[in-house]
C-alpha cells in the first residue's frame, strides 16, 4: 500500500464519523523506485489531505524533512516535488494494519493489500 | 526479387510500402485508427468487415506496429479485392482460387514477413532451439525452426482463448485448415520455376518452409465452405512455393479472409495474439488487454488522475492503464481473495519485466480488498472509475445484477468527483444497466456507448459523466423520480447491437 492510496482510504463502518485518517501500524515497509514526473506530483498535491500525508510518513519513519505545511509555489520547486514523490509513490507498507482513529478497529495489510471488508454488523 | 537467401538481398536498404491489416476488438476500430495515427503517423482505413483496420507502412517503420496497444493480431496484405466476382459453381470458384495462388504479388509481403521475423528474434526472450546449419546466406534454413516468441506463458490462455474462438454467428466460419488432406503427392518435381519459388529448397540439407492457411469466411452467398477454400488454396500455394504444409509448427501463416465480396489474402505477422500481453495469472473472466486499452482511451486519462477499478478481477484494466497511461494513479479493488492476489501477482510480473530494463520499475498502482457497495474511499476523491461489471452469464447472476447495479452506481457516484468525474463501464447486462442509469439522472449522464464483443457475448461499454450535483442531495436520494429521466433514455436504449466477429 502506497501512501497516496492511504491518503484516500477511510473507515466506512456504520456509525463512524471520524474514520479518517487511518493510523498505520507497519511491520514491513519497502521502498521501490518509481519514475519521477513533476507534473504528476504538482497536480496531485491539491487532491491530497496534506497533514494526513505527513502524519502517515511520520508513522512509518519516512517523513525525512517533509514540511508540516505546504510550501508556497511548490509547483516550481523540484526538490520539494521529489520529496513528495518519494513519500507518495515509493514508500510501501507490505505488512501491518490500518487502525480506525475513532473505534480502534483494525484493517489488516498483507502482501501490500489492505483488507477493508466489513463484518455484517458494521454495514 | 526471389524469396531465397542464396542470392543475398538485392537492395538491403530499399524501403517498400505495404498495407498492414490489424484485427482489433469490434467497437474500437476508431480508437485503434487513432492510435495508428498517433504512433505511426498514417491514416488507417476501417474495414466493412468489423474488427479490422488497414494502414500503409514503410518497412523502415515496421517495428512500430508492435507497439500498438489496441491491436490483437497483425498481418501484411498480399492482395485485396473489394468486389471479387465468385463463379457460380463451387467447382469453378475453388478452381479459380487455386489459380489465384500463382498470380498473387507475394514478393513484398514475404519480404515484410522475413523482416518481421528478424525483428521478433531481436526482442524475443526465447532462443531458437533446434540446431541450424547456420551458413551465411542460407537464411531459409533458420526459418524452419519453431521460433516461438512468447509474450507470457501460454498454458492458462488456451482455456480462455477457446471461449473466444468457439463463438461464431451462423453465417460465419473460421477454419484453420491447411492443405494436408488434399496435399499432392510429395516431392513435386521442379517445374519451370516461377520467380517467387525458392529453388534452394531442392538442396539436400536445406530445411523447407512450413506453412498453413487459415480461412475466415462470412457471407451467405458463397457456394463453398472455409474448409474447402483453405484446402484448395493451400494446395495451390504449396505447389507454387514448394513449402511444406504443417498445421501446428508452421513458419508462415497465410490468411484468406472472405467477407461477402471482399477478399483479402495476407500473411500473419503475429504468432500469438497480443491481447493477453500483460496477464500471467488469469482468472475466469480476464479481459483482453486490447479491450482494456480501448476502454482507457475512451476516458482519456490525464496527469495525476486518480483512477479506480472497484471490481478489478485480475487487474487487467488498471494494469494496462499503469503501463500505457502511466501519468495517472490506479487503485484496483475487489472483494475476492483470489482476485486481489492475482492482481498483485500480475503487477509483480510486469514490474520484474520492467526491472530488467531500468531501475525505476515501480508502477503507479495499488491493490485493495473491499466491498464495492461500501468503498472505503473519501467522497469525491476519484477522477475516473473504469470497470468490467459482472455479466450475468459468466459471473454473478442476472437476478443479483438487478440489486447490484444501482447500489454500485450510487457508491461510485459518491466517490467520484462531481462535475469533472467520469466512468467507463463494460457490461453485458445492458437492460439492467440502462435501467439503473436511468434512475440516476441526477448523478450520472450517459455520454456514449460502444458495442463490443467479449468472448462471443455482446456487451456495451458505457461512457458516463458525473454530474455536478453533490451526492446526497439529488432527487433520487429523496425519492425515486422516474418520469423525465426515462424519456431521455428511450432513444439510446433502442439502439441494437450489431453482429460482430471476434477477430481472426
Amino acid at each position: 500500500m502506497k501512501l497516496l492510496t492511504h491518503n484516500m482510504l477511510t473507515s466506512h463502518v456504520k456509525g463512524i464519523t471520524k474514520g479518517y485518517p487511518l493510523l498505520i501500524k507497519a511491520t514491513e515497509v519497502k521502498v521501490n523506485e518509481v519514475a519521477f514526473n513533476p507534473q504528476f506530483v504538482s497536480r496531485m498535491i491539491p487532491k491530497l489531505e496534506w497533514h494526513a500525508l505527513v502524519q502517515a510518513a511520520d508513522e512509518l519513519g519516512h517523513r525525512q524533512d517533509l514540511p508540516g505545511d505546504l510550501v508556497p509555489n511548490y509547483e516550481e520547486n523540484e526538490e520539494f516535488l521529489k520529496k513528495v514523490h518519494r513519500v507518495l509513490l515509493e514508500v510501501e507498507v507490505i505488512e501491518g494494519c490500518l487502525q480506525c482513529p475513532e473505534s480502534g478497529r483494525e484493517f489488516p495489510i498483507s502482501r501490500g493489500i489492505p483488507n477493508m471488508l466489513l463484518n455484517e454488523d458494521e454495514v | 526479387m526471389s524469396f531465397s537467401a542464396g542470392d543475398g538481398p538485392a537492395e538491403p536498404d530499399a524501403t517498400i510500402t505495404v498495407i498492414v491489416g490489424a484485427t482489433v476488438p469490434t467497437g474500437f476500430e476508431h480508437t485503434a485508427a487513432e492510435e495508428v495515427s498517433e504512433k505511426i503517423g498514417v491514416e488507417a482505413r476501417i474495414s466493412k468487415d468489423r474488427g479490422r483496420i488497414y494502414f500503409p507502412i514503410t518497412t523502415d517503420k515496421l517495428s512500430q506496429v508492435h507497439h500498438l496497444r489496441s491491436v490483437d493480431n497483425l498481418f501484411v496484405v498480399v492482395e485485396e479485392y473489394d468486389h471479387y466476382q465468385f463463379k457460380d459453381s463451387k467447382e469453378e470458384t475453388l478452381q479459380e482460387l487455386q489459380q489465384l495462388a500463382a498470380k498473387l504479388p507475394w514478393t513484398n509481403a514475404l519480404e515484410v514477413w522475413k523482416l518481421n521475423r528478424t525483428l521478433k528474434k531481436k526482442k524475443g526472450h526465447r532462443k531458437v532451439t533446434n540446431g541450424t546449419r547456420g551458413k551465411p546466406g542460407k537464411e531459409t534454413v533458420d526459418l524452419a525452426a519453431a521460433d516461438s516468441e512468447q509474450q507470457e506463458p501460454p498454458q492458462p490462455s488456451s482455456a480462455a482463448e477457446a471461449q473466444t474462438q468457439a463463438e461464431s454467428t451462423p453465417d460465419m466460419e473460421t477454419s484453420k485448415q491447411e492443405s494436408e488432406e488434399a496435399a499432392p503427392e510429395e516431392a513435386a518435381p521442379e517445374e519451370a520455376a516461377p520467380e517467387e519459388a525458392a529453388p534452394e529448397e531442392a538442396a539436400p540439407e536445406a530445411k523447407v518452409i512450413k506453412f498453413r492457411v487459415t480461412c475466415n469466411r462470412a457471407g451467405d452467398k458463397h457456394s463453398f465452405s472455409s474448409n474447402e477454400a483453405a484446402r484448395d488454396f493451400g494446395g495451390a500455394v504449396q505447389e507454387f512455393f514448394q513449402w511444406k504444409a504443417d498445421m501446428t509448427k508452421f513458419d508462415i501463416e497465410v490468411l484468406l479472409n472472405i467477407h461477402n465480396e471482399e477478399v483479402v489474402i495476407g500473411i500473419a505477422l503475429t504468432e500469438e495474439s497480443l491481447h493477453r500481453r500483460n496477464i500471467s495469472h488469469f482468472g475466469p473472466t480476464t479481459l483482453r488487454s486490447t479491450l482494456c486499452y480501448g476502454m482507457l482511451r475512451l476516458c482519456k486519462p490525464q496527469a495525476a488522475d486518480i483512477i479506480l477499478d472497484p471490481m478489478c478481477g485480475t487487474g487487467a484494466i488498471p494494469l494496462e492503464g499503469a503501463i500505457e497511461f502511466h501519468n495517472s494513479f490506479y487503485i484496483a479493488g475487489d472483494n475476492n481473495d483470489m482476485a486481489v492476489n492475482r492482481t498483485v501477482n500480475n503487477i509483480c510480473h510486469i514490474q520484474k519485466r520492467k526491472a530488467e530494463k531500468s531501475s525505476a520499475s515501480g508502477l503507479p498502482i495499488d491493490t485493495v480488498q473491499w466491498d464495492l457497495c461500501n468503498l472505503p474511499m473519501r467522497s469525491s476523491s476519484v477522477d475516473i472509475i473504469i470497470t468490467d461489471m459482472p455479466f450475468g452469464k459468466r459471473m454473478g447472476s442476472r437476478k443479483k445484477n438487478w440489486d447490484l447495479y444501482p447500489s454500485c452506481l450510487r457508491e461510485m457516484a459518491r466517490v467520484c468527483r462531481p462535475g469533472s468525474g467520469k466512468a467507463v463501464v463494460l457490461t453485458q447486462d445492458k437492460k439492467c444497466f440502462s435501467k439503473a442509469i436511468s434512475r440516476m439522472g441526477g448523478l450520472w449522464r450517459k455520454l456514449l456507448t460502444v458495442w463490443v464483443n467479449v468472448g462471443g457475448l455482446h456487451a456495451g461499454v458505457y461512457l458516463l459523466k458525473r454530474t455536478g450535483a453533490v451526492f446526497g442531495q439529488t432527487p433520487e436520494d429523496v425519492h425515486e423520480s422516474l418520469g423525465t429521466v426515462h424519456a431521455q433514455q428511450e432513444k439510446t436504449d433502442n439502439r441494437e447491437p450489431s453482429q460482430s466477429t471476434s477477430g481472426v
